[in-house]
């Protein structure tokens, strides 16, 4: 195994100035020593390596030293104490706009941020139609980027950074980047790169995400590596660290307390593959987990949707018809539920699962806000659902069939 | 795999410098597309919706002429041995210009980058190169002007203008010097940027740019040879401007500056990398 990255016991320390008044550079030369100062570790010792091919996650809470990292890994500062290692082509996929210049036009742009990002001209020039088709501005190239909208200045930004070529990849919030819709082809993106192999470390607040594309883990919290081990058993130790700020806050210990629980939710495509993003029409597999301490011989499971703003959306039943009942042995069960085809409207939604016995008033297992589903679809519409219609022009005035 | 073998191996230590399997200048020539992109991005980003265009390379050292002409050539009467004023002064603004445009330019370069710099890593001493790079462009835009000159006034052109080029790649060494040093210091001491064009402005009165060294009473004449732009621009003024006479070699003060200061400059600027993002 070839480890690309390593961190050996990095810090960092930020030295923020005591106030300072006019005539700093006067000021500054004798008083360089003396001058009141406070000293802020963001970092404290990390250290963690990243083997060849693997996507690592970084977990952790606004302020706990996750941008800190990113800024170290990619170059931008240098760790006060301890030493970084990276082998290969480290490229970091983060929006660029800020560095567009308003009068130039998209095109000219383009060759400007792909070069700050190490693209050569050559390697532009070839990306540059799947560039502007990634971003969706193809008919607005040639227009100066001082006349673009704003989402199509992010659009475009992004853009650039998604079609680098790395060997060692960062990834910082993209999904905070543009509309569902844009996010979604950008998770796609990773998904690709991930498959061909690209080392990556992934930074997210999307849980879902961070358990699906990586395959190990570190929650940073106040600058230390408070938790580290597969992904999975990360982002349980962030909802726990997070509990009572997170809006689900008792999913977690519902999971933990239970002789019941719902141990993994994974989303497959039609052909078997875990993924995160699904098209509008397309069929969708939802894989559960369920592992039983005891027997449990009337269980009915509940697959939910859910909306960011909308709350549930629609919860479908393992028993939602007579006579269906799911017995559950000892051990554990894997229950697949088989969509033919997804009739959501393209966006971002959270999926979830909860497991309730016979004699349970309420669940006994609960799974929440860790599986994201990113749907892409052509166009953009109101609402939530797609609804198979047909329209005609009627001649007569009664139209429905009595 | 060789592939894998050859992959780039970056270390990032301890505030110290950043050390790359292929060294600062390796990876310096792999970011070559960049500095050539944004040289060309200043250019085009200054004479963009502007009604002059191109011809804004000029107007400064052409303005400064005519004022200098007036001043030092009609009411002080410097002495220009037998070169009409016009010409002796504008050989020796051109070369000017592109200190000043070079120096006050770049010593903003990274401040006011602060969001790239604080956001993406590559090599940062190509924004102030690319400055540097932009006030060549217009050093060469402002040589086709000085030929129109040498015709205008009857003066041989010749080929051995082209000995000009030396002098221009040793004064472009030595902006390049100063640019990594004012650049990296204005992202401590935003003074810098501040006392930069007075500096530069003053030193252009000490060096002889309106008048020739020939003017110079004696007893200041050392400290004026040790000024490495004096000889640049009585170089500079011979090549173009005697081109019969046998060549002048490149002034030594000037030459050992350049070539002693930049690498120690890149040095300092590398060093000052390392932690500028923290700061800018």
């Amino acid at each position: 195994m070839v480890v690309d990255l390593r961190c050996d016991r990095v810090s960092k320390r930020y030295r923020v100035p005591g106030p300072r008044r006019f005539g700093s550079f006067v000021r500054a030369l004798p008083n360089a020593l003396a001058a009141p100062r406070h000293d802020f570790w963001a970092l404290r010792d990390v250290s963690f390596d990243v083997t060849r091919g693997e996507a690592f996650g970084i977990l952790g809470r606004n302020g706990a030293g996750k941008s800190t990292i990113l800024k170290l890994l990619s170059g931008i500062t240098a760790p006060t104490t301890g030493e970084i290692t990276i082998r290969g082509r480290l490229a970091a996929l983060i929006e660029i706009g800020s560095g567009f210049h308003p009068e130039l036009t998209g095109r000219e742009n383009s060759y400007l941020s792909g070069s700050i990002l190490g693209l050569r001209r050559r390697e532009i020039t070839e990306r540059l139609p799947s560039i502007a088709e990634f971003a969706g501005v193809e008919a607005f190239m040639d227009m100066p980027v001082k006349f673009y909208s704003s989402g199509m200045y992010v659009r475009l930004g992004f853009a650039i950074a998604v079609h680098l070529e790395p060997e060692v990849l960062l990834v910082d919030e993209v999904l905070a980047v543009g509309d569902a819709e844009f996010q979604a082809r950008c998770l796609r993106r990773i998904e690709e790169l991930k498959r061909r192999g690209v080392t990556m470390i992934f930074v997210s607040h999307d849980l879902g995400a961070v358990e699906q594309i990586c395959d190990r883990a570190v929650l940073i919290e106040r600058g230390t590596i408070a938790a580290s081990g597969s992904a999975r058993e990360v982002v349980t130790a962030y909802q726990r660290l997070t509990a009572g700020l997170e809006p689900i806050p008792t999913a977690s210990e519902a999971v933990d307390d239970s002789a019941l629980q719902i141990t993994a939710l994974t989303l497959l495509t039609a052909e078997g593959r875990a993924t995160l993003t699904a098209t509008v029409g397309q069929p969708l597999v939802a894989k559960l987990g369920l592992s039983a301490a005891a027997a449990y011989d009337d269980v009915e499971i509940c697959l939910a949707f859910y909306d960011l703003e909308r709350g549930t959306l629609l919860a479908e039943c393992t028993s939602r018809r007579a006579g269906e009942r799911l017995t559950v042995v000892p051990g554990e069960t894997t229950i697949e539920f088989v969509i033919p085809q997804l009739l959501f409207a393209p966006g971002v939604y959270t999926v979830g699962a909860t497991a309730t016995p016979a004699q349970s008033a309420r669940p006994l297992a609960w799974r929440f806000g860790r599986t994201t589903l990113y749907i892409e679809g052509n166009e953009p519409r109101r609402g939530n659902f797609l609804l198979p219609y047909h329209w005609h022009v009627s001649t007569t005035l009664s139209t429905l069939p009595s | 795999m060789c592939a894998r073998d050859g992959r780039r191996v970056t270390i990032r230590r301890a505030g110290a410098r950043v050390r790359r399997s292929t060294g600062d200048l390796g990876e310096l020539a792999q970011y070559a597309d960049l500095l050539r992109t944004l040289s060309a991005h200043r250019i085009r980003v200054r004479y963009k919706q502007s009604v002059l265009g191109l011809a804004w390379a000029i107007v400064q050292p052409v303005s400064m002429m005519l004022i200098f002409t007036l001043v030092f050539g009609r009411i002080a009467r410097v002495t220009t041995d037998g070169v009409p004023y016009a010409l002796f002064a504008f050989t020796g603004l051109l070369v000017w210009s592109f200190l000043s445009t070079s120096l006050n330019n770049a010593t903003q370069a990274l401040v006011s980058h602060a969001q790239l710099v604080t956001k993406v890593y590559f090599p940062r001493e190509i924004l102030p190169l690319s400055y540097v790079a932009a006030a060549l462009f217009d050093l060469l835009v402002g040589s086709v002007v000085l030929v129109a000159l040498l015709a205008w006034y009857g003066r041989p052109v010749t080929w051995q203008l082209l000995f000009a080029v030396p002098v221009i790649a040793t004064t472009a060494m030595f902006a390049t010097a100063l640019a990594f040093m004012l650049s990296a210091l204005q992202v401590w001491f935003r003074d810098i940027g501040l006392v930069v064009p007075l500096v530069v402005y003053l030193w252009m009165f000490c060096t002889p740019v309106a008048y020739p060294l020939s003017a110079v009473p004696e007893r200041y004449m050392t400290a004026f040879q040790l000024n490495p732009m004096t000889g640049i621009i009585e170089t500079f003024r011979d090549v173009i401007l005697r081109p019969g006479a046998p060549l002048p070699a490149l002034p030594i003060v000037s030459t050992l500056t350049a070539v002693v200061l930049l690498p120690i400059a890149y040095g300092v600027f590398k060093r000052a990398e390392a932690t500028m993002a923290d700061v800018v």
